[in-house]
């Protein structure tokens, strides 16, 4: 391998694995002189076509209290032995048992709404797993539980919205506790909500198309009384008591906040509005704290039983999801927020749910990981779509960072791109002699059900060798992983913003970065235009200062719901489409040669170019000034300006590519200069040229933008003054 | 051709809707290479490079040099006489043409539209077979469907993709292509699920019952098939 750079692609695309280092600092004093600590972004069910599942056990260690599965890291094949370095628990395996898929649904909606949301849930029955059960709950002032018989009437049970039940009532209630009396159909009565789609797949169809809106009139000035709490109870309850320990998925689909019964999350007054960051952080926002109290107890109960939920929120007002998040965030399960049902973002979004990959599906169930490391190493924690299965061991540290306290998480619901990140702490002291063998192992052992109801283990295992970094501090950095590291470091934070105060946050991260330029960076003491940082930092900083703007860390701008909408997709996606949240990709069109990327910065806005930015929510095709006239002008429909029409369709075709894959499916804006969608992309840009600086900067070229925002060089100058001050 | 298409989201419902993609673009394992949009550009004044005014040409910001924009711009330049070729790397469009400007293919088609004949032909055999071993309530069902999607074909109610594709699903039923037919079947559901929610759900059972007949059932009434099947005429819109 040529450079640090081969090494890091080819072990991600073998491994799934993207450490922050390399090269592993032998001593626990270096690892924190480090600043970024040993971490490393693991993807599960990375995509690997060449590795076809084999059919047996895996091959465990002999000593019975440790069991460590076989990997070629271990492997003497000259002595033809094995020496394992691990402890490993056995899990019992049951038989392969069915997925289960409940739809919870809110029928207080507009008709057009409604009529598009029926349509695609028909459509989804389609595209589910062959033999999947399904279940339908609808609710809207009360809450009503489908009994999918084959034959006869339509029944359902009904429950008030208002009134909270726990789950022994609730099974009670669908009278899943007593036997069939006699006399009626021999169904189990688990059944009776619950059915192979292939069965009920007419029924369900006519059942759906034959939703009505919630018949309780509204009065003016009121809004809907919707009981979600109720609902999505009475969906956890019933799959509780059926179905534990399967894959299962609650699918909600709701328009509007939860505004009645336990969970409601804003009354049903139109005057008083739905709680903002202002009313939240003015504690005005009476039923936040309860409400997600609420929701977490729901979510836990939901994940012990590897039950994951997902939560399709479709209004052009809030629908709770700040309340709510944690019933995905935990589960694993995914949140689509969308202005309507009846549009093609949700429409193709939720089809990509089901979505398949060299004809299997991408979705898989009921998830848990194991962490195994050798001596010199212990867990520290986890941050993403996961929960603690608090597994005491020897690997466990006593510092916590996300979810920590465990070597053992559950993760409900997970697809191919869910990246979890995992820190570790170095254990040896310091100047211990470097350890035998010179190579410090992980193992991750994920167990999962997949789509075809088959159980699976995949296990992977990754060794790095260890270096001593009063000598080889030159190594460790070349090691050092920026992308990684900027996302690694990022998880923290926006872990962070979830329980501290925003600025001090940005504080936190602030130092974290000035302390890694002073520990990297090259200077002369108090010269601050001596500093100049390695090949391997050189893109660090600016991650940092658009990590610092992103919507992750700033709420200014954005909704409650907005924000949490952004840090779920954020702690859960693979490396790529993360630094492309942090820093969005941004591309020029132009006449003078291929598609290139250019700064993300106010002066790549020029009038002869087309910019594509990629922020992973938006797709934003930006047309400059002259471009714009040329368009209007409408030489692209000139024979003799073939290549105009060309460069015009360029943008639009790589865009599409990245539209036609996403998950979740991307906003699309095509706009020009001028135009008020240009917004999208004026915002993210570094604003090195404003209206404060538009004639000192002495740039004569790009778009000034109208902000006070800090802008790149500004952060660069300071952060460059305070890392080589000898007074910091 | 009915199956590759993109047409423009809902930006009445949605501000910046996305394009909505056909199931069969959607589901295309792979494309045309483009171009891989994953690179950066590092801060000059990091890097150490020279800090100075950006790359590139520099140009008069408009708004600097012209009060207001020429109202008759000096045209692109032309494809002969440019300063340089076309950028390379632009692949072509992706096959077919029609991108966020039309709602599908043409209406013209030089093919003759399907006969509903044909395709009640094949689903009456269809249906006669399954009615031998097949739950007379699921039979009836299945029944009352095609018979719903026939009406609605008569009485114009169907596209004409609908109906093409339905007339491919029938023909793949006719020569045992069970997983042909139902990945239709799928993808008309997820393309024009307005137009067949009511009964493509009867065409999709009748698929798997048909497909788990025993052969000869199905041999049997081949013969039968063939002998009441007419020429086909366009019908009529």
């Amino acid at each position: 391998m040529a450079t640090y750079q081969d090494f890091i692609q080819q072990n991600e695309e073998r491994d799934g694995v993207r450490f922050s280092w390399n090269l592993w600092p032998s001593s626990r004093l270096e690892a924190t002189r480090l600043v970024v600590p040993v971490s490393c972004l693991f993807t599960p069910l990375k995509e690997r076509s060449e590795l076809p599942p084999v059919q047996y056990e895996p091959v465990l260690c002999s000593r019975a209290n440790c069991r460590a599965v076989l990997n070629p890291i271990q492997v003497d094949f000259k002595a033809k032995i094995w020496a394992c370095n691990f402890c490993f628990q056995r899990n019992p395996r049951g038989p392969p048992s069915p997925l289960v898929f409940l739809y919870v649904v809110d029928t207080c909606l507009e008709e057009e709404d409604l009529q598009a949301l029926r349509e695609s849930l028909q459509m989804s029955l389609i595209l589910l797993p062959p033999n999947a059960l399904v279940g339908l709950i609808t609710f809207g002032r009360m809450v009503q539980v489908h009994e999918l018989s084959c034959e006869g009437i339509a029944k359902s049970y009904v429950f008030r919205g208002t009134k909270e039940l726990n789950p022994k009532q609730i099974q009670e209630m669908l009278g899943l506790t007593k036997p069939a009396t006699p006399g009626q159909q021999a169904l189990p009565s688990t059944l009776r909500f619950l059915q192979p789609v292939h069965k009920v797949d007419t029924n369900l169809t006519d059942l759906l198309g034959e939703l009505q809106r919630d018949p309780w009139p509204v009065a003016q000035g009121k809004r809907p009384l919707r009981s979600t709490g109720i609902a999505l109870s009475i969906a956890v309850g019933l799959l509780e008591g059926t179905f534990p320990n399967t894959g299962a998925r609650i699918m909600l689909f709701t328009g509007g906040p939860p505004s009645q019964g336990p969970g409601m999350v804003v009354g049903d007054e139109l005057k008083t509005p739905i709680r903002s960051w202002h009313d939240i952080q003015k504690d005005n926002a009476r039923h936040l704290k309860k409400a997600t109290k609420y929701y977490e107890g729901l979510a836990t109960r939901a994940a012990e039983n590897g039950h994951s939920i997902d939560i399709y929120a479709c209004a052009l007002d809030q629908t709770g999801l700040l309340e709510m998040k944690c019933c995905s965030n935990l589960t694993g399960g995914h949140i689509v927020m969308g202005d309507s049902f009846n549009t093609s973002l949700f429409k193709q979004t939720f089809q990509r749910v089901f979505s398949k990959e060299n004809g299997e599906f991408r979705m898989a169930f009921g998830g848990t990981l194991e962490v195994k490391t050798s001596r010199e190493l212990k867990v520290s924690g986890t941050i993403g779509p996961c929960v603690s299965l608090h597994t005491k061991g020897p690997c466990v540290s006593e510092i916590e960072m996300g979810i920590g306290g465990t070597t053992q998480w559950k993760v409900c619901s997970l697809t191919p791109s869910t990246t979890l990140a995992l820190y570790f702490e170095i254990m040896n002291q310091h100047n211990a002699p470097i350890p035998q063998g010179g190579r410090g192992a992980i193992q991750f052992v994920t167990q999962y059900q997949h789509a075809s109801m088959q159980r699976r283990i995949r296990v992977t295992t990754v060794a790095r060798s260890w270096a001593d970094a009063q000598s080889q501090i030159q190594h460790i950095e070349s090691s050092f992983d920026q992308e990684a590291s900027a996302v690694l470091m990022a998880r923290l934070g926006v872990f962070k913003a979830e329980s501290e105060e925003g600025p001090d946050v940005l504080r936190w991260l602030d130092r974290q970065l000035i302390r890694l330029c002073q520990k990297f960076g090259q200077f002369n003491k108090d010269d601050p235009n001596s500093f100049r940082l390695s090949e391997s930092l050189s893109l660090y900083p600016q991650f940092m200062f658009h990590l610092r703007r992103s919507p992750f860390l700033q709420v200014f701008n954005n909704s409650p719901d907005e924000s949490s909408y952004y840090r779920h997709h954020f702690v859960r996606q693979d490396l790529t489409q993360s630094l492309i949240m942090i820093q969005p990709i941004l591309y020029s069109y132009s006449f003078y040669g291929p598609p290139e990327p250019v700064l993300l910065d106010s002066s790549s806005i020029l009038p002869d170019r087309i910019l594509l930015m990629d922020t992973f929510f938006q797709l934003v095709i930006y047309h400059g000034e002259t471009i714009a006239q040329w368009r209007k002008a409408g030489y692209q429909d000139m024979p003799e300006y073939e290549n105009f029409k060309q460069l015009l369709q360029a943008p639009l075709d790589d865009a599409l590519e990245i539209l036609r894959l996403r998950f979740p499916m991307p906003r699309y804006i095509d706009t020009e200069h001028g135009g008020s969608q240009a917004r999208f992309l004026l915002s993210k840009v570094n604003p090195s040229q404003t209206h404060n600086n538009l004639y000192a900067w002495g740039q004569e070229s790009g778009a000034p933008i109208l902000t006070d925002d800090v802008s790149l060089q500004v952060f660069m100058d300071h952060l460059k003054k305070l890392a080589v001050s000898s007074s910091a | 051709m009915d199956e590759l298409y993109v047409k423009p989201g809902n930006v009445e419902r949605g501000w910046n809707d996305p394009p909505q993609f056909s199931y069969g673009l959607q589901t295309a394992q792979g494309g045309p290479k483009r171009t891989l949009l994953n690179k950066r550009v590092a801060h000059p004044q990091v890097s150490g490079a020279h800090i100075g005014p950006s790359p590139g040409p520099p140009r008069p910001t408009p708004h600097a040099v012209h009060s207001t924009p020429p109202t008759n711009p000096a045209p692109p330049p032309r494809p002969c006489g440019t300063p340089g070729p076309p950028p390379a790397g632009m692949a072509t469009p992706p096959q077919p043409a029609a991108v966020l400007q039309s709602a599908g293919p043409p209406e013209g088609q030089s093919e003759v539209a399907p006969g509903l004949d044909d395709v009640v032909a094949l689903f009456n055999w269809a249906l006669v077979a399954c009615r031998q071993s097949v739950k007379k309530h699921i039979c009836d069902d299945m029944e009352k469907r095609i018979r719903l999607f026939e009406e609605m074909w008569r009485s114009g109610k169907l596209s004409l993709p609908v109906r093409r594709r339905m007339n491919m699903l029938v023909q793949e039923m006719k020569n045992r292509n069970w997983d042909a037919s139902d990945e239709i079947h799928r993808a008309l559901m997820v393309d024009h699920v307005n137009e067949v929610s009511q009964w493509m759900v009867g065409v999709k059972r009748l698929i798997t019952e048909t497909r788990n007949l025993p052969p000869e059932l199905l041999s049997a009434e081949e013969g039968a098939k063939i002998e009441s099947n007419n020429s086909s005429l366009p019908v009529p819109e």
